[in-house]
């Protein structure tokens, strides 16, 4: 089969692709020619004239709207607007060779993490060897003094974590995040797999793509793993904050994938330190809560007081091991963005590994001489706080006017331990379909991997989360920031 | 296991999708029987029955006219018993109660709810009102075929069908009631006998029972009939009789005792079902037709709310 380079598919969705010599494109080389890996896919898509490509686009979204994989928003009549998550057609592919190595090093984080967690709430080693500073752990806002001597059943803290990747100029990966709180977005991969198939089924008999779908029975065996002590059958739920939380089509989803309940902190009491919910045959007990409800929120004898969302006592219950909380609480401070600095040297410390993906170079404003720099070269800098997420707060220094950066170093100035910088990475780019110019153009990815870890189990979703970002050279994906996302496909050549 | 939170939307649920088919029904069906009533001043007559059915307030000042009635029975969100609220409420119950329903019911559910919502005032223009209300009619079967058919009839399915049961009951019974008062209003305007029996006509097909009862009394009904119909009989499904009787098998399913104190939810439905069973309609006759079906309208309410005490609190 002739290798196809691009310019070689005519009157199609390619006609106008422009490359960008100075980023790197996931589907074709510098040369013109379309990788190994991409030449099936862009082959068909080559085929396609525009219109055949938005008829299938428009199929694509009714099937989104109708599974009612939407998110609203709410106004004080009944009438939501309800939009779907933009969806772009065309898979990321990565190849199974590259995935083991993306695996392996999501794995290894994990590990490190889980134990660093562990032991900032004992002994506190890391910190009485200078590893990390102790200061910069016991500073963070996720750092729970609740968990000091608790023990997880286990031993584990992280039992889902959501590890953000981007793939550098250089072809490499780099780790951006490690998301160990309440990470999101696993719902979109499984829908979005499951629309490609109806869209695309003959390429999927023509690629050996890795099944994902078994991700909720993995999520429900490791949540059962993970049960107090001597609880054979355990009942587990997940925990919603409510239907108006923007996420409850997650929430809701894995209940029903995992076919079990999906609770609300209201049906739920504690009594004698065990977690009960409230059924039509009377109380029932609960083991494991998957809760996707902040720490602060979850318990307002111990943490926020005014929460509506959380179940009075549930610490108390899960200090006496009688029922198993999902994430641990005061898992934010490894996930915290100046935590993340030492994360290469967790690895070191605990497993005496090199750490097989790479950190992104990054500045703490805290430091006199990192802040020096920052402070200087804020234009060239992405500039983030330590403890937010959805892609809120960050300043772009290149995409930023004086007047902004200036206003932005006296926020930073203000309070110096919230933020960090990175250099500004140029994230990969992906063909995908601009409604638009009704054509493919690049745009710039990242890939949210989804990872547990139960009793002797550790599993990686293989794919996850493509998320692109849909402006033209915009680099934030966030959803919640005019990002879409992509049907992520891990393939065996 | 079911919580009962979830019980309270899957009840809730039900009752909305109910309320949401028998308003379609009856615009649809006394819109239909406007174009050739024996009254001149009909279309007056049709809106106030309209009114009384759906227990609506509605000011007919100068500013009133039929587009604006039409809107408000059918699109406006502001009116909490037009269809598209009653639609939304239901889907947002079954929101609430997204994971322990099947995909296809949901679906269905979801495409009902987008229809209605995203009907336009400009297409209730174009395509009148009893497009509209057919179409409605159309998803509310859909829905209901996949409740029966794509769930377990177990716990959570009989609380469904208890609020669907217990919807129905009362709308039958407020269908009669204000077709017995329409009825008494047109003996008042001197209109002839062929009012009552046409009236009595419009009241079995607002209930889907024309057909049947047709059938079952071998002529087309007159008044008493239609009433014996819908109030007694054991098989039809929209009767008062048979959705007792339904509410009382399907609260079997999630109750935990066979026996029941008095003062119970179970010993409330197991009285009044059984008064409705062996009810005859000498009995019914001797009585105040409207008030006796204002007094089943309460009794079925009265069960509602010891239901959603009992089993749907949290």
């Amino acid at each position: 089969m002739a290798e196809l380079y691009l310019g070689e598919t005519k009157n199609s969705v390619f006609d106008t692709y422009k490359q960008d010599p100075k980023l790197f494109d996931e589907v074709i080389q510098a040369d013109g020619k379309v990788k190994k890996h991409y030449q099936k896919i862009v082959k068909h898509f080559g085929k396609l004239a525009v219109e055949e490509y938005q008829k299938l686009d428009e199929f694509a979204k009714i099937s989104f709207f109708n599974q009612g994989v939407t998110f609203a928003v709410y106004s004080d009549t009944l009438k939501g607007v309800e939009r779907i998550f933009p969806f772009d057609l065309m898979p990321r592919i990565i190849t199974a060779l590259e995935w083991e190595h993306i695996e392996l090093g999501v794995i290894q984080r994990n590990k490190a993490i889980n134990m660093f967690l562990y032991d900032i709430y004992h002994e506190k080693r890391i910190m009485r060897d200078g590893v990390v500073p102790a200061q910069l752990v016991f500073s963070s806002n996720f750092y729970n003094r609740e968990m000091i001597g608790v023990n997880p059943p286990g031993g584990i803290y992280t039992h889902i974590c959501g590890t953000d990747l981007i793939r550098h100029k250089d072809g490499e990966y780099y780790v951006l995040e490690d998301n160990v709180r309440t990470p999101s977005g696993v719902s979109y991969v499984l829908s979005n797999r499951e629309t490609m198939k109806k869209v695309f089924s003959n390429l999927f008999l023509s690629h050996n793509v890795q099944p994902i779908d078994d991700y909720p029975q993995q999520l429900l065996e490791m949540i059962s793993s993970v049960a107090p002590d001597g609880i054979d059958d355990p009942t587990c739920v997940v925990m919603s904050p409510g239907m108006y939380n923007s996420a409850y089509y997650e929430h809701s989803f894995l209940a029903q994938s995992m076919g079990i309940q999906l609770v609300e902190g209201r049906d739920l009491f504690v009594d004698k330190n065990f977690v009960y919910m409230k059924t039509i045959r009377g109380p029932q007990r609960v083991d494991v809560i998957y809760r996707r409800v902040d720490d602060d929120f979850i318990d307002p004898l111990v943490y926020r007081p005014d929460s509506m969302l959380g179940v009075p006592g549930i610490m108390g219950a899960y200090k006496a091991g009688n029922v198993t909380i999902i994430n641990a609480p005061g898992t934010g401070a490894a996930d915290d963005k100046a935590v993340y600095i030492y994360v290469p040297e967790i690895i070191r410390y605990y497993l005496g590994e090199e750490p097989i993906l790479k950190n992104v170079k990054t500045y703490r404003c805290e430091l006199q001489e990192d802040f020096d720099f920052v402070m200087s070269n804020m234009h060239n800098l992405v500039v983030k706080p330590v403890d937010e997420s959805g892609g809120y707060g960050i300043l772009i220094g290149s995409k930023a006017s004086k007047a902004e950066i200036d206003k932005f170093k006296k926020v930073v100035s203000g309070n110096r331990r919230k933020y960090i910088a990175q250099p500004i990475m140029s994230l990969s780019v992906h063909s995908t379909f601009i409604e638009s110019e009704a054509n493919f153009e690049q745009r710039h990815i990242d890939l949210r991997t989804f990872s547990l870890m139960g009793r002797h189990k550790q599993f990686v979703l293989k794919g996850g989360l493509s998320r692109v970002a849909l402006k033209r050279g915009s680099l934030v994906v966030n959803s919640s920031q005019g990002g879409g996302s992509k049907d992520t496909w891990v393939i065996e050549e | 296991m079911m919580l009962s939170r979830i019980a309270n939307s899957l009840f809730w649920m039900g009752r909305y999708l109910e309320r949401a088919d028998h308003a379609a029904r009856y615009i649809r069906v006394h819109y239909y029987s406007t174009l050739d009533a024996p009254l001149a001043s009909k279309h007056d007559f049709i809106v106030d029955s309209i009114i009384a059915m759906m227990g609506m307030e509605v000011k007919k000042d100068k500013s009133f006219n039929e587009e604006k009635f039409n809107n408000l029975i059918t699109l406006d969100e502001g009116n909490p018993v037009s269809i598209r609220s009653s639609v939304a409420y239901a889907r947002e119950n079954a929101r609430g109660a997204r994971d322990s329903m099947s995909g296809e019911l949901w679906g269905a559910i979801n495409r009902y709810y987008h229809f209605t919502n995203g009907y336009s005032e400009k297409d209730l223009i174009k395509n009148g009102i009893y497009g509209f209300c057919e179409r409605v009619n159309e998803h509310a079967s859909v829905v209901s075929a996949a409740l029966e058919n794509t769930l377990m009839h177990n716990a959570g399915w009989a609380i469904v069908k208890m609020g669907i049961h217990i919807e129905r009951a009362s709308q039958v019974a407020r269908i009669m009631n204000t077709k017995v008062k329409d009825i008494k209003k047109l003996e008042k305007l001197k209109s002839n006998r062929s009012s009552e029996s046409y009236e009595a006509v419009t009241m079995l097909k607002s209930a889907e029972a024309f057909d049947m009862s047709k059938m079952y009394y071998r002529t087309v009904p007159n008044l008493e009939e239609a009433l014996e119909f819908l109030i007694l009989n054991k098989e039809f499904p929209k009767s008062i009789a048979y959705n007792l009787r339904h509410i009382h098998h399907n609260l079997g399913k999630i109750s935990p005792q066979k026996f029941h104190d008095s003062g119970s939810v179970e010993f409330e439905i197991g009285k009044l079902h059984t008064y409705y069973h062996y009810l005859t309609w000498e009995e019914v006759k001797e009585k105040n037709i409207t008030e006796f079906l204002d007094e089943t309208i309460r009794s079925v309410y009265k069960l509602a709310r010891s239901l959603e005490s009992t089993y749907m609190s949290y």
